[in-house]
This record gives C-alpha cells, structure tokens and sequence, in this order.
C-alpha cells in the first residue's frame, strides 16, 4: 500500500460502481450500456484494449522498418539521381550545414516515433506489471502521445509539398519514395494504437497493485 | 471485492485464443507478410555477381557505376576491390537476373569514359554520370561465367555490330592509327583496331573491321592504302592540296577500293596489305595481287652497301619481286671463316612467271631445277649514278655444282654468284676519269677573263653615263608631251571643227533661204532682164559707129578743134563705164559696150593717125545727121536707165530678204550700187546730150 509515489489513494470510479462515458465525461452507475446523454457505448473499461494497443504498435513497427530503409524521397536533376532515406537525408542536410533543418527532419522522423513506440510499449506494459512510474506520470505520457502523434506527418507532408511543387520535366523531379507511405502508415498506425489504449488501465493497476499487496 | 479478481480468471479461461483476440491483429499480421513477401521478392529477383577484373578503376565507385548492355542497364558495381597482388582493380557486379545466363565466356566488358579525340566526342553523357561498364555478348545462353577480364580498350565491333574481321598489314610510310575510320567513297564502313607489330616484327598490322553490309565489298582484289595526312604537289597543272577529311588529316584514316573485279569475297581474318598512297595502291594490284609470296634467302659473299629493302629482284630480267629484309651475318661453322656475308630475304611472285598448277606443284620446284642448270642469285648495279643495287638471277655456265638448301630456316637459301658490281663501278670511274681530264681550268681562266673584259666594259664611264641620257631624253619627251601647247591642241583644234561646223550650218541656213526665197530663179530673171536692158543698149549703140564716123567727119572738118581732149574725155568716160560694167553680174552688158568701145577708139585712132581727114568734109556734113541720130538714140537712155533703176530696186529688194552679212548679199549690193551709178551716169549723159547735142562733138 505505501508505495513510492503514490501520496493519496486514488478512488476509481469503478470503484465507486460507477461507469464513466469518454465522449461526454458523464459518469453513470455501473451497467449503463449506453450513455443517455451522448448516445455513445459506456463501457467501464474497454475490451481487448491492450491487444488493440499492441496490435497496432506491431503494425506501426513493421511499417518503421522499411521507412528507414528504403529512400523517403528521390530527386531527379539532369546530372543524375538521389535517392535519401530519412536519416540519410538529415545526415545530408547537416553535411551542408543545415543544422537546424536536420534537427527538426530527425526529430520529427526518428526521435518522436521512436518516442511514441516507447512511450506505448511502456504505459502497455505498465498497465500488466507493477510500474515504479507513478500514475500521475504516466497518464501524463499519455496525453503528450495522443497529442504528439499528428505531428510525426511532418515528414509525409514535406514529401507531399516538395513531390508536387517540383515537377520541373527533364530538368528537376521529386518522387515519394516508398518509405513515405511506409512511414505514413507507420504514423498512422501509432496513432491508433495510443487511441487503443485506455487511460484508465493505469489507475486498475493501482488497484490490482493494491489488491496485491493485500 | 474479494469475488472480483477470481471471475477475470474464469472469463479469460471460457473464451478461446480465438474469441479473445482482437480483429486488429490483422493488421501486423498482414503488414508483416506484405514485408516479407516483398523481402523475399526482392532476394528472390536479385541476379548473379560476376567479378570483372580491370586494369584501373577509373572512376568506378560502387552503388553508382552501372553495367549497360546495348545502353540499358543491366547491372550495377557493388563492390571495388584489389586482386591479390594488387596488379589489378576487381568490380564485383550484380547483374539482373535474366540477363544473367547471356553472360557467358565469350562476353567482353570495358570502360566508356569520355573521350575528345579529332574523329569527335565519344561518351559525353559519362561526364556527368560518371563512367559505365559497357558489356557485349551474344544472343546465345550459354551460361553464366563469373569471373571475366575486362579490355583495355572498346572492341571493334562495339554495340554488337557485325562486320568482316581483316588485317591490315601497314607498308613502309602507311600510318595505322587506333580507332582511324576505313572509309569506302567518302562513307565510314570500319574501323582500325590498335595496331601492334607482326609476329616477325617486320612490320605493323592491326586488326580492322568492315560493318555490314559492306563487308562484302571486299574482295580478295580490294586494296587500302593510307589516307591519313595531306599531299602538295606543284605541277603543270598548277600547285595542288589534296586531302581526304579534316578528321582523317589529323587522325588517320583508311580508304580502299576494289580495283578490278574478278576478287573472291574475303575471308573472316584476311590480311591485305596497307599502301601508302591511293597510286602505289593502284600499282600493287599489278604487283602483288597474285597469291602468296615465295620467301627465299640468298648468302652473298660480298657484302656491298647499296642494297636496300625493297631492291626488284630479276629473274632473266623480269622482275619477279623484291628484297624484303637484309642483314649481316657472321657464321663460322657454316661458311668456314669469320667474314660478315649479307643475308637476303627476297619475297618472290611465283605467279609472275606463270608457275600454275599444271607443272610444278610447288613453285619451290621450279627454282630447285633451275638451280640444277646453273641458276645464281647475283648482286648488280640497279643505277651507276646512286649505286643501288638489284638482285639478279641468271643462269651461270660454268658455275660450281651447288643445290638449293631447302631445309635451311627461315626459308630456303638460292646459291649465289660472283657479283658484277666492280665492272660497273669501273665503267663509272671512267666516266668520272674523262670528266676529271676536261680541260675545265682552262675554260675557267678563258671565261674569268671574257667576265673581266666585260665587267671594265660595263664599268666604263661612257657605257655607265648611258642610262643618265637616256633618263634625260625620256624626261625630254616626256616635257613634251607634257607641255601646255600639245595638251591644248586637241582643245584648239576642237574648237576649229566647231567653228567649220557652224559655219557650215549658217551656209546651209542661207542656202536654205536662198531656196526658199526663189532667189535664184529671181536672179536668173534679173540677170534676164539686165540682159535684155543689155541687148537694148547694143541696139541702141548700134548707131554709135555711124556717129562716129559723122564725128570723124566732124572732128576732120574742125581740125582745130581740141580732138585730143575730147577723146581723152569720152576715153575716160568709157573707162568709167567700163569699170562700172566690169562687175561679174553684168558681164553681158560690159562686154558688148567695151568692144564697141574697142571699135570707138581704134576709129578714133584711125582718126587720130590721119587718113580720115580726107572724109572729114563729108563727116561733117553728115554730123547734123549723126547729131540728130544720137539724139534719137540717146532718147532711148533715159528709159533704159529708168529700167536699170527698176532692175536694181527690184533686186536689193530680193537681196534685202537674205542676210546682210553674208558676202552673195554684199557682192550682190556692191554690183546693184554700181549698176545704178551706171544709170545715173546714163542719164546724166543722156541730159547733157540733150542739154548740148554737141558737146559730143566738141567735147565738153
């Protein structure tokens, strides 16, 4: 029970027999099947909702893999093609000095998926075994995931600018690569996977914590 | 709270794996196979690696440098490495997968790199995309080899063209030059590969290719000669340029010709020779086209300087072929002592003595049997004057036995004979000896004082003042010819013809107004008239004699009277008149009055000289009849001076129409004028003999 971190119990509302609706924030007594004020599905806590988490963080890593393998853009000019994958290409960028666009093309492609694969495996992980990160923290994690996420598309947006911007014939073409729809649905896939995770397994883990130790 | 854990437990256990598990799953699971399909499609499409070693890499870098087949690609360097010992550059390539059993023994791969050479640019697009590996091999599937040695230089043949292999074989002052084009009438049909030496190392030869379809142009009668470099030569025809292309003057070039038909198609691999020149190729055709050459090697025992290669070699004087190499040769063993002998390779035209089949096989025979009967090789004078020397075969009579050395090598050794050079080099000496005797000191010394003579001749001050006089009379004419008088001549005598001109023109105007007028045929009545006025004044005079002779009668009868002045007086009178009528336009009448005056005064002279005097009583007596006759005549002068009078005014006005200046209107004016003083010279008469009838008589 006095466990590092935690200062106050925290009740749940299930443990309070309640059900919370997560479209509406309205909380109703435990057995309400649909919210009476939204008309969404209230559930108290969501089914298979690790599995959908992991499921879609597999995807999304599959997707990572052939991202970064295979080239995000290739530039045609007269004298001869390049082809550059991400990191390839940051590395690029920061042989000509632009330090700066580097930094925002690595962070955005490699530091914030990554970040995101981490993030979730952990605050899946979490959710089953007794985590020493407090609940606070890691619902915490949570939100800059969800919110974080959309911005991963950076990347796939730049590609999508520059691809249709310059279309210069013989002169100068960009391509998407394959890595951009790989990275995209890689994106993509992150994204569903935070949205699989339901908060409020962090705060059962308390419970299970507690009921544990008792 | 204590019921709750158990029932998880219970649930997770009643629902299968399968009812448990999300429908997400498919997702990874499906993302998971689309990657490894797409892994092992991509090993599975991976074609074989063949190794290509090169002498340098010369750009190659690996990921980069491509392997093109026919300009596509077909395969990619991988990897750049050292053999070994180093001595060579191994690209590893991964071809793609079909084209990969093509790749067999046979296949040639070498470096298109840019090139600027004069026959152009070859391989610009490398400069930008950097250097490829171009790759050649046939259609046939023969399997993939793996390992492959590059060649230094692009084949012949590259891209895969077909074409006739031949060899070029470069003679003395051709020029082969890799990669010169062999041009048929103005078109590239081949190409010259890199020339290299023959196996004997005579001469220069290098591969060639004629593409299809000309190959079959070339014919065993077809000759090359070397068009590489320009000609000037200066002839009657005036200086002449004479060059193929811009390109084959700077890089060489090959052209041929089929000069006569009758040539077998050539054979893959047939060697012909390279000449010169477009003539020396011509000329060979007459020389060398006949089959293979015989090779025979002849020892002289002499070893003369003057015998080149390329020296006829006459058999019975026809040359049959010539020297094709020499050299020294020093033999102990076989000749017995040390002297250096000249061993010569003769290249001979069996074909030129007619040797066909029907007799001997072997042309070889041919010579071995005459060598029998005496047959030597023999070195002699080809020219006295540069002392170049001919082989010569001719049968010697007495020569000592020897056989042809048919097993000797390279060729077959023909026994030679005395030379005949020393004769021929003595009938030069004595040529040279005659002329060495001319007495050309002597002429010398004749001919320097002949120069001598003349040269004081030239010297001396008369002849050297020559060209100054003739300067000075040259600038004499030239003065003038140049002086003003001689200049304006011609202006002077222009305007002279101008003057002539123009008073031509005013005598055509006058006579033209003279016509116009009828001035003539009026004259014509005037003079008509005149005339007329003329005959009434002989009429009228016609009485004059009688009067006279009254007169002399009356003159007889007053002796004293003053007869003398009265004469003198009528003399005068007479005169006057008669220069009054001695005008042109009045001759008629002048005339008559001046012979009837002629007769007036011989009757007066008669008068005067006596004799009359007898009949003056009588004249006089008859005066008063005279005095009365003249006055009937003189009666008649009035009116005939009122139609003079007439006359003359009808006259000035015609003449006063013509022009006042002109002389006809002059003269024309002056005899009207005198004609009317005439008038008024009768008429004053004519009053004075009415005034005083006598007066005549007495004389005042």
């Amino acid at each position: 029970m006095e466990r590092v971190g935690i200062t106050d119990p925290v009740l749940t509302a299930r443990d309070a027999g309640l059900v919370g609706c997560r479209t509406c924030a309205r909380a109703w007594p435990m057995g309400t099947e649909v919210c009476p004020n939204c008309g969404s599905r209230v559930v108290s806590r969501s089914r298979r909702s690790l599995q959908r988490v992991w499921a879609w963080w597999l995807a999304g890593l599959i997707c990572y893999v052939p991202a970064n393998i295979y080239p995000m853009l290739e530039t045609r000019t007269l004298v001869h093609t390049e082809s550059s994958t991400i990191v390839g290409g940051a590395v690029e960028l920061a042989a000509h000095g632009s330090y700066g666009i580097a930094l925002i093309v690595l962070v955005a492609s490699v530091v914030i998926p990554v970040g995101k694969f981490v993030s979730i495996a952990f605050l899946a992980l979490s959710v089953r075994r007794i985590s020493r990160a407090s609940p606070q923290a890691r619902h915490g994690t949570y939100e800059i995931v969800e919110y974080i996420g959309r911005w991963s598309m950076i990347d796939v947006f730049v590609v999508a600018i520059l691809s249709s911007l310059v279309q210069l014939n013989a002169v100068a073409a960009i391509q998407p690569g394959p890595a951009s729809l790989a990275f995209a649905l890689s994106v993509i896939f992150t994204m569903l996977s935070a949205q699989a995770f339901d908060p409020r397994m962090i705060w059962d883990g308390i419970e299970i914590d507690k009921a544990g130790r008792e | 709270m204590t019921d709750q854990p158990p029932e998880i437990p219970v649930q997770s256990v009643r629902q299968s794996l399968f009812e448990r598990a999300s429908v997400v799953w498919l997702v990874p699971m499906a993302a998971l196979l689309v990657a490894l399909g797409v892994a092992w499609q991509s090993y599975s499409d991976r074609g074989p690696v063949i190794e290509i070693s090169f002498q340098s890499a010369a750009g190659m870098s690996p990921g980069e440098t491509v392997l093109r087949y026919r300009d596509v690609d077909v395969g990619l360097v991988e990897d750049v490495a050292f053999s070994d010992n180093l001595d060579r550059v191994l690209a590893t390539v991964r071809l793609d997968k079909d084209i990969a059993s093509f790749v067999d023994a046979d296949a040639q791969f070498w470096i298109i790199r840019p090139e600027v050479t004069a026959r152009g640019v070859t391989g610009l697009d490398t400069v930008l995309s950097g250097v490829y590996i171009e790759g050649a091999w046939d259609g046939e599937p023969d399997g993939l080899v793996v390992r492959h040695e590059a060649l230094g230089d692009p084949p012949l043949a590259a891209g895969g063209q077909a074409g006739l292999r031949i060899m070029l074989n470069a003679s003395p002052g051709a020029a082969l030059s890799e990669g010169a084009p062999i041009l048929y009438k103005g078109i590239e049909v081949g190409r010259i590969g890199k020339p290299g030496l023959s196996d004997d190392g005579v001469n220069a030869q290098a591969n060639a290719i004629v593409f299809e379809p000309y190959g079959k142009i070339i014919t065993t009668a077809t000759r090359f000669w070397d068009t590489s470099g320009f000609t000037f030569s200066i002839g009657t025809g005036g200086a002449e340029l004479d060059f193929t292309s811009l390109a084959s003057l700077i890089g060489g070039g090959v052209a041929f010709e089929t000069i006569v038909s009758g040539g077998r198609p050539a054979l893959d691999g047939a060697a012909f020779g390279l000449f010169a020149d477009e003539g020396r190729a011509r000329a060979s055709l007459f020389d060398t086209s006949e089959g293979t050459k015989l090779n025979l090697t002849v020892v002289f025992r002499e070893n003369f300087s003057g015998l080149a290669v390329g020296a006829p070699v006459e058999l019975e004087g026809v040359r049959i072929g010539e020297v094709s190499s020499i050299r020294g040769i020093v033999d102990e063993d076989r000749f017995g002592d040390d002297a250096v002998r000249l061993l010569a390779t003769l290249a001979l035209l069996p074909s030129r003595l007619s040797l066909d089949v029907a007799e001997f096989d072997d042309p070889l025979d041919y010579f071995e049997q005459r060598v029998d009967a005496g047959l030597r090789a023999r070195l002699v004078t080809a020219t006295i004057l540069t002392g170049g020397l001919k082989v010569e075969m001719i049968e010697v009579p007495d020569a000592p036995i020897e056989l042809m050395d048919l097993s000797a090598e390279p060729y077959p050794i023909l026994p030679s004979a005395q030379s005949e050079i020393s004769d021929m080099t003595a009938t030069a000496e004595g040529v040279f000896q005659r002329i060495n005797a001319l007495p050309i000191e002597e002429l010398l010394v004749s001919a320097i004082g002949f120069l001598d003579a003349a040269e004081t001749l030239v010297g001396g001050e008369d002849v050297r003042q020559v060209p100054g006089d003739v300067r000075g009379l040259i600038g004499d004419v030239r003065g003038l010819v140049g002086s003003q008088e001689l200049q304006t001549l011609p202006a002077e005598v222009s305007a002279l013809v101008g003057e002539l001109q123009l008073a031509a023109a005013d005598m055509r105007i006058v006579t033209a107004s003279l016509s116009e007028a009828d001035l003539v045929a009026r004259l014509q009545g005037a003079v008509d008239s005149a005339t007329a006025a003329a005959t009434g004044i002989e009429i009228s005079v016609a009485g004059v004699p009688e009067l006279l002779t009254s007169l002399t009668a009356l003159s007889d009868r007053v002796a004293s009277l003053p007869v003398e002045t009265m004469i003198a007086q009528v003399n005068e009178t007479l005169a006057s008149a008669e220069m009054l009528f001695a005008s042109k336009d009045t001759q008629a009448l002048p005339g008559a009055l001046a012979t009837a005056m002629a007769e007036v005064e011989a009757a007066i002279l008669e008068l005067r000289e006596g004799g009359a005097v007898r009949n003056l009583n009588q004249t006089l007596a008859s005066a008063e009849t005279a005095a009365a006759a003249i006055e009937t005549a003189v009666a008649g002068l009035p009116s005939l001076a009122v139609r003079i009078e007439t006359l003359v005014e009808r006259a000035e006005n015609t003449l006063s129409g013509v022009d006042q200046n002109s002389e006809l209107s002059r003269e024309a004016r002056a005899s009207l004028r005198d004609i009317r003083n005439a008038a008024k010279a009768f008429e004053s008469l004519s009053r004075a003999l009415e005034r005083r009838p006598n007066s005549v008589i007495i004389g005042r």
